[in-house]
């Protein structure tokens, strides 16, 4: 790579309060080039990414574009100098009550060249050039954002970004709820425009897309560079740059032997989505089954049957070989079958509360006398012995949950499942935005501790359910299409499963 | 780092600084300040609406907003004398039918917002100016007192029950008002309720993240029922610790109760720093607004400045909450 860096940064640094988010990081962005940036969470990548998109203005050290010293002071210098970024946070990205067609051409939209009186039709007709570019004809361009799937609101951001010819483009994790499918559309663009001279940086988690698109690994590791790889590396090498020395091996899962003869849970025909074949499935004692297929694929409608949240059309459910109709949430919780769920910030985090707060919340009962007075005390000593179990990194049980890392809230939330017996823990994507070292901590203990229950683990990522499970279900349109035990894994067939078309399956 | 410090400090003992910066500037100012007797009138003077405040920090908690409260208390102004002038009850008797209608108008507001689906703001908006209308209505758009002649031309012969009377103007040994007394007991009640049960848990985890409570089981709704019904309950309390007061029933007493109950919860988020509503705050900021009020009267403050004082002190306690907190995080 002998071409001159269109951006560079340099000793760069931030802090917010006491902690340290970067401190002296360096990079070059060549054009031509996907830089992938990797790290576990909490290790400074997003920060870094809204220091060159204009979003934080005062860090230190130099950034370089053109071989020109510039200041960043907001998003739209960052625009002007040709650096466009696609946000993590979907709807960030999109306004909900416009329609398709506005949102690919927000720009042109906004821009005030535009004539005093609104031109729809101008603007459908830009959208439609926008959309090209990343297949997204099948839209319907007047249908407004909030009507479509998450998955499309990203692919418009995505596509809005690449329409605006940029000179660096980063995505941070555009993979994290759109399909294979789409995912594949989204890497030969990027493939395209990378060859056409774009730099792009690309972050995620998933380690396997990085090996396929990446010609550069920049590791960041507890806010500093900790190494940059080139060309070949491999999953494993690319995990040890992130956490260090810790091994890497697969959760072990001799720890733990399901016994075949007792079922804990029996779905006899059930019936989640209107007009699909019906469901029959045996979980046993001490199993842990993981779900996989891609978004759609019918997943998280067992788990809200399950759950309680919504009713089954048809078929019946047997928790311990008793008849289970949840009415709701409370009578779920109540039979022993909790839900983790998707989404973490949305749907688990009390961002008010402190970690014992966050931890007891699910089972406040088991803290109260008669008149319902919270004892703070068996609170600490129970939130104490979580936090030591699932190796939570903080100073105390008091901290605010919002002072830990991503993966650190990530085994509260877990841990807050996990406190008392339970029959069934589903959990929905519990690895979304957690980092190797966590992800593989949170799976030992709940290997270990699952004891005479069962978990589903919901994923659309391979990987994370393979690492997990005693057996992997594969859906797909709300069918249950394979089955695999962990040893006869075959990764091949299983990603064959999930990516066969309707017509496929019912063949 | 130095800088930081006294920002947090800042943050935590600003606001009970610069209310002690205040008495001791009136103290100096005006000794009768801090008689006695003047200090027992500040608490006098808030305890109605301290008390309305109470009951709104539910709603204010589970992340809603009751505009209703004033037109709640001033219904019972009017149903209490109505009872006990018009119709002859007992103080017993009219103070359990007007807590009543107290639940009965919390019950109707949160079908509104649980079953019917309008906003909060709204639904409470709309049943500011139904309750409020709805106190004109037994005697026919008059104030109700001894000897009034009522719509069908007949004079009232009751009269407030002593018994009653006793709750606004009683003094336990002669000094302590009954009603200061009554907003202390339901501010301690209000502070164990939210700070030491699981209900008040549940209530702070429910203005946090209503999905996140609804999947670990919390009956969502439930609990914004109970916000409401208590809201109305306690301003239904407040209308009746008022129509002791004045012993008799004046139309329009809602005067500008609900802006200094919602005004002193609000002023509560900047006590301690505690940026969210609280029960210990609330206190603090209807005392302080009382304390104010006195103080700046005494000092011969005309009356026509006071809601512009109250309306500058919501706001600067707002800023000062919320502006220093989001550069801090």
């Amino acid at each position: 790579m002998n071409k001159e860096p269109i951006v560079q940064v340099r000793n760069i640094g931030m802090s917010f309060g006491a902690t340290r988010a970067l401190d002296d990081v360096d990079f070059n962005f060549y054009p031509g080039e996907l830089l992938a940036l990797v790290g576990a969470n909490g290790a400074g990548k997003s920060t870094l990414i809204k220091i060159i998109c204009g979003y934080h203005s005062g860090y230190e050290g130099k950034i370089i574009i053109d071989n020109k010293e510039v200041d960043l002071n907001s998003p739209k210098e960052a625009y002007d100098y040709g650096i466009q970024t696609v946000h993590q946070i979907i709807n960030q990205g999109v306004i909900q009550t416009m329609t398709v067609a506005e949102n690919l051409a927000l720009e042109e939209m906004l821009s005030p060249d535009q004539p005093i009186l609104y031109n729809y039709p101008a603007i459908r007709k830009r959208a439609l050039e926008i959309a090209a570019l990343m297949d997204l004809d099948y839209l319907d361009m007047d249908a407004p954002v909030f009507s479509i799937p998450q998955s499309d609101r990203q692919m418009i951001s995505i596509a809005r970004a690449l329409a605006s010819n940029p000179k660096l483009l980063i995505l941070d994790e555009p993979t994290s709820s759109i399909s294979e499918k789409e995912a594949e559309r989204l890497f030969s663009t990027l493939l395209k425009l990378r060859d056409s001279g774009v730099s792009i940086v690309y972050v995620s988690h998933r380690l396997h897309e990085i090996t396929r698109l990446a010609d550069r690994v920049g590791v960041l590791r507890d806010g500093k560079v900790a190494g940059e790889l080139l060309k070949p590396f491999s999953v494993n090498n690319i995990v040890h740059a992130m956490v260090g020395d810790i091994e890497q091996e697969a959760i072990k899962k001799e720890d733990v032997k399901s016994n075949k003869n007792v079922v804990k849970l029996e779905l006899k025909d059930l019936v989640v989505q209107e007009g699909k074949p019906p469901l029959n499935l045996k979980i046993y004692e001490g199993e842990v089954v993981g779900l996989t297929g891609l978004i759609g694929a019918g997943k998280s409608e067992l788990a809200s049957v399950l759950f309680g949240v919504e009713k089954p059309i048809s078929g019946k459910m047997y928790v311990n070989g008793e008849l289970y109709e949840p009415q709701n949430i409370r009578t779920a919780i109540n039979k022993g079958i909790f839900m983790i769920p998707e989404d973490r910030n949305n749907n688990a985090v009390f961002s008010e509360f402190s970690i014992r707060q966050n931890i007891n919340m699910p089972f406040l009962d088991m803290f109260t006398n008669k008149l319902s007075i919270m004892n703070t005390k068996k609170e600490k000593i129970e939130a104490k012995r979580m936090i030591q179990a699932m190796t939570v990194k903080c100073e105390s049980e008091e901290s605010p949950i919002l002072s830990l890392s991503g993966g650190n809230q990530q085994k509260v939330i877990v841990a807050r499942w996990l406190m008392t017996e339970s029959n069934l823990v589903i959990l929905d994507e519990p690895f979304q935005g957690v980092d190797v070292k966590s992800r593989s901590e949170i799976g030992q203990y709940l290997r270990k501790n699952i004891g005479k229950g069962t978990a589903l683990v919901i994923a659309t990522d391979l990987d994370e359910v393979i690492d997990i499970s005693d057996r992997v279900i594969v859906f797909n349109h709300g069918v249950m299409v394979g089955e695999q035990e962990a040893g006869e894994i075959n990764k091949d067939q299983l990603i064959h499963l999930t990516s066969q078309t309707l017509e496929e399956i019912l063949n | 780092m130095g800088k930081l410090n006294i920002t947090d400090f800042s943050i935590k003992w600003g606001f009970l600084i610069v209310m002690g910066v205040l008495f001791t500037m009136f103290s100096i100012l005006e000794p009768a300040f801090i008689s006695a007797g003047n200090l027992f009138n500040i608490l006098l003077s808030v305890c109605i609406f301290g008390t309305m405040a109470l009951g709104e920090t539910f709603v204010l908690i589970t992340d809603g907003m009751d505009l209703s409260i004033g037109s709640t208390a001033a219904l019972s102004v009017m149903i209490s004398a109505y009872l006990m002038v018009v119709l002859e009850l007992g103080g017993l008797v009219t103070i359990l039918l007007v807590l009543g209608i107290g639940v009965v108008v919390g019950l109707f507001i949160s079908f509104l917002i649980v079953k019917v689906k309008i906003p909060d703001l709204l639904a409470t908006l709309g049943m500011m100016f139904l309750v409020q209308g709805l106190q004109y209505i037994p005697s026919g758009g008059l104030s109700i007192g001894r000897g009034a002649i009522i719509k069908n031309g007949r004079e009232a012969m009751g009269h407030f029950s002593e018994g009653f009377k006793y709750l606004g103007q009683g003094r336990i040994l002669k000094v302590i008002p009954v009603p200061v007394i009554i907003m202390l007991g339901v501010a301690i009640i209000v502070y164990i309720i939210l700070s030491k049960t699981k209900f008040g848990r549940i209530f702070y985890a429910i203005g946090g993240n209503p999905e996140a409570a609804r999947l670990v089981g919390v009956n969502v709704n439930k609990y914004k029922v109970i916000a409401y019904v208590s809201s109305s309950f306690i301003a239904s309390l407040a209308g009746i610790l008022l129509a002791a007061r004045v012993g008799r029933g004046d139309v329009g007493s809602q005067g500008t109760l609900l802006m200094d109950a919602i005004g002193a919860a609000l002023i509560g988020f900047a006590v301690l720093g505690a940026r969210k509503p609280n029960p210990f705050g609330t206190i603090v900021g209807a005392i302080f607004i009382g304390m104010l009020m006195n103080g700046l009267t005494m000092l011969s403050m005309q009356y026509f400045w006071q809601d512009f004082i109250k309306g500058s002190v919501l706001v600067a306690a707002l800023a000062f909450t919320f502006g220093i907190s989001k550069k801090h995080g």
